[in-house]
């Protein structure tokens, strides 16, 4: 009964281990195309598709520490935003490096830079730009975002 | 007449609940504990940054953890981290004084956490008393029973 138990853990755990290497290459590239898409998300102001590119418990803060937590507080964010000061801002989002935590947790550093922002009484502002650091998970064979935080500079 | 096969798979079913069952609640108070361990290596860090102790400021880091500046000029590993802090620690910082306040802790997995920290440093001599104000976010693992930076990133507003 040991033995049974110790030859399939044995065997159980070594083609997950043999996987590794592909699977992290694979995994980094899905992570940036992850990136890629809510980039393209956000740069179409779609409120819904950004909100939903995070796990539903997904945390967000601003460059100002400013948290939304959940679905539903994080698309009235993007809602809010989208309408007022960022209604023609414009973003661009570079994978800086990718850290796995564990092979379904991942942090990512991302340089953003954005134009088009306004002040929030709708005068033009200089153009931002800063680093996101975003807390990746896989779910269902899909990397979501868990944390965001950005910071400006 | 229950065969051997059987009272052997009764046996692991038998061991697996219970084996469940204990650590369910045991999860909950292991996760208060963490949360406890997790404050006190934050308070710890901002002592030794208060004494600006550069190698010891280092040593709370894991041996190829990464350190990211407001400015996002980052530091890796222990050696660079050390570099970084001495330099800090001997020139612009050097009269400085943090104050960290966990904001939240959300864990990732059992030993894997990612941490909110308010962020306060002062110095007599800066405008206002104050030089830097923001949020440390830090990945956190815990390593032989002690919990230790991976990943440190800080923000100023």
């Amino acid at each position: 009964m040991a033995l049974a138990v110790s030859v399939f853990l044995a065997f159980s755990s070594a083609p997950a281990w043999a996987q590794m290497p592909s699977s992290m290459d694979a995994d980094s590239a899905a992570i940036k195309h992850c990136v890629a898409a809510w980039e393209d998300a956000w740069n179409r102001h779609d409120a819904h598709a950004t909100a939903t590119a995070y796990v539903e418990d997904g945390e967000f803060s601003s460059t100002t520490g400013v948290p939304s937590h959940g679905w539903k507080e994080l698309e009235a964010h993007y809602n809010e935003i989208f309408t007022t000061f960022l209604k023609d801002a414009h973003r661009t989002d570079t994978v800086r490096s990718i850290r796995f935590l564990t092979p379904e947790i991942a942090s990512v550093d991302i340089d953003w830079q954005m134009t088009g922002a306004r002040t929030r009484d709708g005068k033009d502002a200089p153009n931002r730009k800063g680093l996101l650091t975003w807390v990746v998970t896989k779910h269902n064979g899909q990397w979501m975002i868990t944390i965001y935080h950005e910071s400006a500079f | 007449m229950i065969s051997p096969q059987s009272k052997a798979a009764l046996a692991v079913l038998l061991f697996l609940t219970f084996s469940a069952v204990g650590s369910g609640a045991q999860m909950a108070s292991n996760r208060d504990a963490d949360n406890a361990a997790i404050k006190q290596c934050v308070a710890a860090f901002a002592d030794t940054w208060n004494s600006h102790d550069a190698h010891g400021v280092a040593m709370h880091y894991v041996e190829d953890g990464d350190f990211s500046s407001i400015r996002g000029e980052a530091s890796h590993g222990r050696k660079e981290l050390e570099d970084h802090y001495t330099t800090i620690f001997s020139t612009f910082l050097k009269n400085a004084h943090t104050t960290d306040t966990v904001r939240s802790i959300r864990f990732l997995a059992p030993d894997l956490a990612s941490v909110d920290i308010d962020w306060l440093v002062t110095d007599p001599n800066a405008p206002g008393g104050v030089l830097r104000k923001g949020l440390l976010t830090w990945i956190v693992t815990k390593r032989n029973g002690q919990w230790m930076i991976t990943i440190y990133h800080e923000q100023s507003f």
